[in-house]
């Protein structure tokens, strides 16, 4: 069975009256460990169909199955669970907390699993540690620079021991170096943990480091 | 961990917190303040009324506050000494004394009046008050002990001296009566014929009052009985320790005065009171209006702190809800950021308020005489613990209603378009 399966998805935004096709018929089977990346241009509709398959947005027609379940028919607060239980976030823009340190950023995600703030907390300071982040636990995110911010999200991301990992455009405000670290980074996760990684991007790097890429072009996957 | 997100988060923008907070803050000493300013004022008011006029309990015959007004010789009390014993056995009353009243004309010689005449026990029914708000103060916190029937000039009633009155300052001043003046009253005995006696004029009082001054003059009880012809009495006049005993002691007389078979009529002060009762609703009044006006500018002042809030921090609402907090967590998120502003001005709304009132309550307003009346008052607001306790829960729960609009609102926003705002 596929970890993400998403069955002839269409995706129709409206603007100003005007119907636009985002996502036009897209079948996609994601399988536990992968390193998946989908690639295409701008506008092509990549991160849009990384948002319906972390159940932040719903597709206009078509199926979307999470290890098995399916998710179309569910309401905001049952899709909420699933992102809470199965999916982790890295975002292009790391998207911290910042009136919250970077060890509580991290304990944040871990805020709807049944475990004592003992525990929170000892899984929290594992994965900073992971991610070679443990002295800047009492720091605020923007004490740290870019690079260190998005190994942060990544900590956030894991610490859950999600299903997949989605992860959007993460190198896409770092430098080069820096980059390239966070790749690693994602990749050593990968190869030890069996973690899959799903990331839509058109950065080189990532592309390079995939198991499988994805390519998108105007709504429809390139074969 | 939201709660710690929404403590953090009140303190993310400190200036702005910082107004919003001090609005609270001023609403909150305000409403301290009035409540405590209008509590003085009904003590004042209600006390006065009780020691100068009504005491805490009159009884009457049956029928008197019916038809008492037109036949008030018809309804006197027979047994009153059997009464005044069985009512001075309760441990909560301070002293019973009866009283006679009736109507008749007060001459000089030169000038005559009609006036209202009260037949009262000059060992009770002292004139003693100097400083009206002051003994005032005293008796609330001791229990009532001594009149506020100020005297102006000359001495009060005395048991030994039988034809001594007093009169009303107003009473006074229309036949130009002064200390030792003889004046002549002239009255309808219970039975119907006319008699008069010949009266010294002791001393001159004033009462919080002016209508009561300018008609009532008092006089020992014998000598209304003997004026009027009568051995029996009007209404008996129960003073109590303290005031907030008065409806428990009015059922025990009613269980007492059905089990003897006695037909009495029990009126509390604030049945007799309707000066202070219409008052007191009037007081109440214009509070509420205030505190509308003070929870008004509250919630819009948080409510613009919360507005402003979520509109900067729409990206970090999605990355919130991204990570699986449902909407009701959202809402919770931004009520509990209201219900902390809200309580951190309620606190420090009422320390301040309690500064404020008890620096204010030390140097004393001086106030001018209340409409019918002709004196003026020192008011000293109180610290009134229930007022301190219903402005911190007021607070709070105005910090919470304020955000909830906000918070529905960041709960409502689409994931990927609060992602992608900037």
């Amino acid at each position: 069975m596929a970890l993400v399966e998403v069955k002839d998805i269409f995706k129709n935004y409206f603007l100003n009256k005007t119907s636009l096709e985002v996502l036009k018929g897209i079948n996609l089977k994601i399988n536990q460990g992968e390193f998946l990346v989908i690639s295409g241009p701008s506008g092509s509709g990549k991160t849009t169909l990384l948002n319906i398959m972390g159940c932040m947005d719903k597709p206009s027609s078509g199926e979307v199955f999470i290890d098995g379940q399916k998710t179309i028919n569910m309401t905001s607060d049952e899709l909420a669970d699933v992102r809470a239980q199965k999916i982790g976030f890295v975002f292009q823009n790391f998207n911290l907390f910042p009136v919250l340190s970077v060890i509580e950023n991290v304990e944040y995600s871990l805020l709807f699993k049944p475990w004592s703030s003992i525990e929170k907390r000892k899984k929290a300071q594992e994965a900073l540690s992971m991610v070679g982040l443990s002295e800047f636990a009492r720091h605020k995110p923007l004490e740290l620079s870019g690079g260190q911010q998005q190994r942060v999200a990544i900590a956030r991301a894991i610490v859950r021991e999600p299903l997949f990992v989605l992860a959007d455009e993460p190198t896409a405000n770092l430098d080069h170096k820096t980059g390239e670290g966070i790749i690693a980074l994602m990749k050593k996760r990968n190869q030890q943990h069996k973690t899959t990684f799903i990331f839509s991007t058109h950065d080189q790097k990532i592309i390079d480091q995939a198991d499988r890429v994805v390519k998108i072009w105007d709504g429809e996957i390139q074969l | 961990m939201i709660l710690k997100l929404a403590i953090r988060n009140i303190f993310r923008h400190r200036a702005r917190s910082l107004i919003t907070i001090s609005t609270i803050v001023f609403g909150c000493v305000a409403i301290i303040f009035i409540g405590g300013f209008f509590e003085d004022v009904f003590l004042q008011l209600r006390e006065g009324f009780i020691e100068a006029h009504t005491g805490h309990i009159q009884v009457y015959k049956e029928g008197f506050t019916q038809k008492g007004r037109v036949e008030p010789f018809n309804y006197l009390i027979d047994n009153s000494q059997e009464m005044i014993s069985l009512i001075r056995q309760l441990p909560e009353v301070d002293y019973v004394t009866p009283r006679i009243q009736f109507s008749g004309l007060l001459s000089t010689g030169d000038n005559t009046v009609s006036f209202v005449g009260q037949g009262v026990d000059p060992q009770y029914e002292k004139s003693l008050s100097k400083d009206v708000g002051e003994d005032l103060r005293k008796a609330y916190k001791e229990g009532v002990k001594e009149g506020v029937t100020t005297l102006k000039i000359g001495q009060g009633l005395d048991s030994h001296d039988e034809y001594g009155v007093i009169l009303g300052e107003g009473l006074a001043a229309s036949i130009d009566a002064k200390v030792n003046s003889s004046v002549t009253l002239l009255t309808n005995t219970v039975d119907g014929s006319t008699n008069a006696i010949d009266t010294k004029v002791k001393g001159v009082f004033y009462t919080s009052s002016k209508s009561f001054d300018d008609i009532f003059l008092r006089m020992p009880l014998k000598t209304a009985q003997k004026l009027l012809n009568t051995e029996s009495v009007q209404s008996l006049v129960i003073k109590l320790h303290h005031t907030d005993d008065t409806q428990e002691v009015r059922n025990t007389l009613k269980f007492l005065f059905k089990k003897r078979h006695f037909n009495f009529e029990i009126k509390t002060w604030d049945e007799l009171a309707e000066f202070y009762t219409q008052t007191v609703g009037l007081f109440k009044k214009f509070y509420l209006i205030m505190r509308i006006i003070v929870c008004v500018v509250i919630v819009l002042s948080i409510f613009n702190t919360m507005n402003m809030s979520v509109m900067e921090r729409i990206s970090e609402i999605g990355t919130i809800m991204a990570l699986g907090t449902r909407s009701k967590g959202v809402v919770l998120l931004f009520l509990y950021e209201g219900i902390g502003l809200g309580a951190i001005g309620g606190a420090m709304g009422v320390v301040l308020g309690c500064v404020v009132v008890q620096t204010i309550s030390c140097v004393g307003i001086i106030m001018p005489p209340p409409p019918g009346a002709n004196v003026g008052w020192l008011s000293h607001p109180m610290i009134v613990p229930r007022i301190l306790l219903s402005t911190f829960v007021f607070s709070i729960f105005i910090g919470g209603i304020s955000a909830f609009y906000p918070a529905y609102r960041a709960s409502r926003l689409v994931i990927t378009d609060a992602l992608r705002y900037r």
